[in-house]
């Protein structure tokens, strides 16, 4: 039984404790939790836009997106107010890309982390609302000086080694992509466009408000992104209660489906939200962001 | 999981929905098959007395109207045996999904919990002394990284010593409990389970060499806890007696994973300097960048015979003496035993002698003078272990199969050990001449192997193997 277990950790993860769903260290120096969850967002997404541009796999910045979010849980995390969401977004991606097969440099990760957070020439919603530049942006809107590389460098390094110990050297992250594949082989379920789905799916649920890479392994996540996928393309399973097969319980299922389905309603909430401005991302801008709320409740 | 189905329980309205609905389903399902059954008994009814005419005709008569009913009642796949499905179903309800192990995470601890007792040793990726963990009173091994000099801030090789070992949990793999921190950002310290020997020590203060037995259970342990981290898609790359940790009830267990790593199908591009020059294999050696597990099993091959002897069994002076002993050892090798070594980078300089008949068997065994107390099993698990090959040599899985482990004498049973008066656990500073494992980011070496079978540059050609003579054709 030992054995069994030990050959699990393959396939699953550390999970947050419900006290670490319940307090954040940045909701402990005041920042907002709709704040926090629209930083937090947006940092998956910046992370998931520079893993793109980076050319690394889909393995390595998803498991980089779930690093991003464990490290703000709990008491213990960090905290919005101490380091900035591009810092630890970029650290998160070149510490995973380290361990595994196709590490980059620091010089690579900075360049592009540059070009994102560039107010001219960042094609991100949340960063230049405008939007994506029409014209080719001037090179000087986006390359990185090389004074700015080597304090970048330094702040990056320094960030590595504090999410390191955040969350006590365990950059261990199972993904649910090829669990997924594998059950769907097993259901016997051959249309590409399903897998493309389930794909899709379990791509955004690393979005997810509701966290859910932190609270569920990933066979549950597996499952329920099959369910949505083959009712979605209307693809039909085998009768009966199939996820149990998978050691998923209906509960988890049910909750884990309407997860992900709301993502997307989150995500064009946020977009409404913050239209006309970008989400801060930066520590200075965290903090003016909390003031000008806390006026804004004062003056009503 | 009746935790998690609390925390969850009231603020998910819509996956009450779905299971209300499927419950409704459910009910439908039921209801139907209930009217079915019914239908097929006043079938069965209505047709008993035609039984005894025709069996075949009835079977076509009785099968078709239950079917299009079966169709019309929206229920594709309900032969009447299904019908028993739902109520095993039901008991099975109870029965438990598979549960995973939930971990945690959390900060680092501080490294002032231990109490630091005395200095064991230094490896080439830490210090390493032994430690009281104040709360508990345990007693731990503190391994302290080194972290200066890191261009690319936190080594990819600690990383992966600590994400191995926290994955590797195994009986024969040490047991990394925790990582601590010091004051300054590169303080980093591993708390693994305390172990009194390590086998190279023990080796150095024996009088005689282990029994056969003895060295059956050290070897069994060796390849398990090997297995185990293969299976697990890790290599651990430094094998050597130095690395392999004894405590004083017959356990050992594999230590030092600074040079593991995970590898992959296909295979990501891997650095050649790896393992300890003694331990090398000979395809490390001769510059191939595509290696796999068999390292280890040659690394495991020159352990075995170290235990054998007592003596490190290849000790080159650098690579190409190492090379020319193994080959002193082994035989040179040939396109039978190992096709496709040429094109190996090094082997590009290496000139063989014009060998007269290889040594029959493939891959040939050891010469038995080397081994005189060895049973022919035992000289065969050797002589593939250390084939020049990496194909001819055995898997762990294998090796653990090997008929050797289960002829006479059998393996000791692990508390039948002799203890042994422990070095790391007094305040003795050892000192062995293994050589050092090759340090990260150095440049692979230019070899020249010209002088392997010629008058070597690195002397000490005078051993000669039993196989060949070194002597130029």
């Amino acid at each position: 039984m030992a054995q069994t277990n030990a050959g699990l950790k393959h396939l699953s993860n550390a999970l947050a404790t419900p006290d670490q769903l319940s307090n954040s260290s940045s909701s402990l120096d005041g920042v907002p939790s709709e704040l926090e969850t629209s930083i937090r967002c947006a940092g998956a997404q910046l992370t998931q836009a520079a893993g793109v541009l980076l050319h690394l796999s889909q393995d390595i910045i998803s498991q980089a997106i779930v690093i991003f979010t464990r490290f703000w849980l709990g008491a213990d995390g960090g905290s919005l107010r101490i380091y900035s969401a591009k810092d630890v977004s970029a650290a998160s991606l070149y510490l995973t890309a380290k361990l595994s097969f196709q590490p980059t440099s620091p010089r690579s990760i900075l360049n592009v982390y540059n070009l994102l957070l560039s107010q001219d020439a960042s094609p991100l919603w949340f960063v230049n609302p405008r939007g994506a530049p029409t014209q080719p942006p001037t090179p000087d809107s986006y390359v990185l000086s090389e004074g700015g590389y080597q304090t970048g460098r330094l702040v990056l390094l320094r960030v590595e080694s504090v999410i390191l110990r955040t969350l006590g050297f365990d950059t261990h992250v199972a993904l649910p992509h090829t669990i997924a594949l594998t059950y769907l082989q097993t259901l016997g379920v051959s249309r590409p466009a399903v897998s493309r789905r389930v794909l899709e799916h379990l791509n955004a649920a690393l979005l997810s408000p509701q966290l859910l890479y932190v609270t569920h392994q990933p066979n549950a996540l597996a499952v329920a992104a099959i369910y949505l996928a083959t009712r979605e393309e209307g693809v039909k399973l085998v009768d009966g209660e199939w996820w149990e097969v998978f050691d998923v319980d209906r509960e988890e299922l049910g909750f884990l489906v309407v997860g992900m389905r709301s993502t997307e309603g989150f995500m064009r909430r946020e977009t409404e939200v913050w239209k006309n401005k970008a989400i801060p991302m930066e520590i200075d801008e965290v903090d003016a962001e909390v003031e000008r709320r806390r006026m804004m409740d004062e003056g009503e | 999981m009746s935790a998690a189905k609390s925390r969850w329980a009231d603020e998910d309205p819509e996956a009450d929905a779905i299971i209300a609905q499927r419950k409704r389903e459910k009910e439908e399902k039921r209801r139907a098959k209930a009217e079915k059954q019914r239908q097929l008994e006043e079938a069965s009814k209505t047709s008993a007395p035609t039984q005894p005419v025709d069996a075949g005709q009835e079977a076509n008569g009785e099968s078709g109207p239950p079917k299009k009913r079966r169709r019309l009642s929206n229920d594709p796949d309900a032969p009447s045996v299904v019908d028993e499905v739902p109520t095993s179903e039901e008991v099975k309800k109870q029965s438990s999904l598979l549960r995973f192990p939930v971990g945690e995470w959390g900060p680092c601890r501080h490294v002032d919990n231990f109490e630091r007792l005395n200095h064991i040793e230094e490896g080439s990726y830490g210090w390493v002394s032994r430690a009281k963990d104040i709360t508990t009173g345990e007693i731990v091994a503190l391994k302290k990284l080194k972290l200066e000099n890191s261009p690319d801030g936190f080594p990819v090789t600690g990383l992966r010593e600590i994400q191995t070992l926290l994955e590797a949990r195994h009986q024969n793999v040490v047991y990394l409990r925790e990582v601590v921190m010091g004051n300054k950002m590169d303080d980093v310290f591993l708390v693994m389970d305390f172990l009194e020997h390590d086998l190279k020590t023990l080796l150095d203060e024996m009088r005689e060499p282990f029994l056969p037995s003895e060295i059956k259970t050290l070897l069994l342990q060796v390849v398990g806890g090997l297995e185990f981290l293969h299976s697990q898609w890790i290599m651990h790359r430094d094998l050597k007696t130095s690395n392999l940790l004894m405590n004083n009830r017959g356990e050992i267990k594999i230590a030092d994973f600074g040079m593991a790593r995970y590898y992959g199908d296909p295979p990501p591009k891997l650095t050649q300097l790896v393992v300890t020059l003694w331990y090398r294999s000979p395809e490390l050696l001769l510059g191939a960048d595509k290696y796999g597990t068999e390292i280890d099993m040659w690394s495991i091959g020159c352990i075995f015979g170290e235990l054998l002897t007592k003596e490190p069994l290849l000790q080159g002076k650098n690579e190409v003496d190492q090379v020319s002993k193994i080959f002193a050892l082994t035989g040179p090798p040939n396109q039978q035993i190992w096709p496709g070594f040429r094109s190996l980078p090094n082997a590009k300089s290496l000139r063989l002698p014009q060998t007269s008949g290889a040594p029959a068997g493939n891959p040939p065994l050891l010469p038995r003078s080397r081994f005189p107390y060895l049973t022919n099993a035992g000289l065969n698990l050797l002589s593939t272990l250390l084939a020049l090959n990496p194909a001819s040599r055995p898997t762990a899985q294998q090796c653990l199969a090997h008929p050797y482990f289960r002829e006479d004498p059998r393996p000791k049973p692990k508390e039948m050990f002799p203890t042994f008066p422990s070095k790391a656990g007094m305040e003795k500073r050892r000192r062995h001449h293994t050589p050092e494992a090759p340090k990260r980011g150095q440049d692979a070496p230019e070899l020249d192997f010209a002088g392997v079978f010629g008058g070597a540059p690195g002397g000490d050609t005078g051993e000669t193997g039993a196989g060949f003579s070194l002597r130029l054709g």
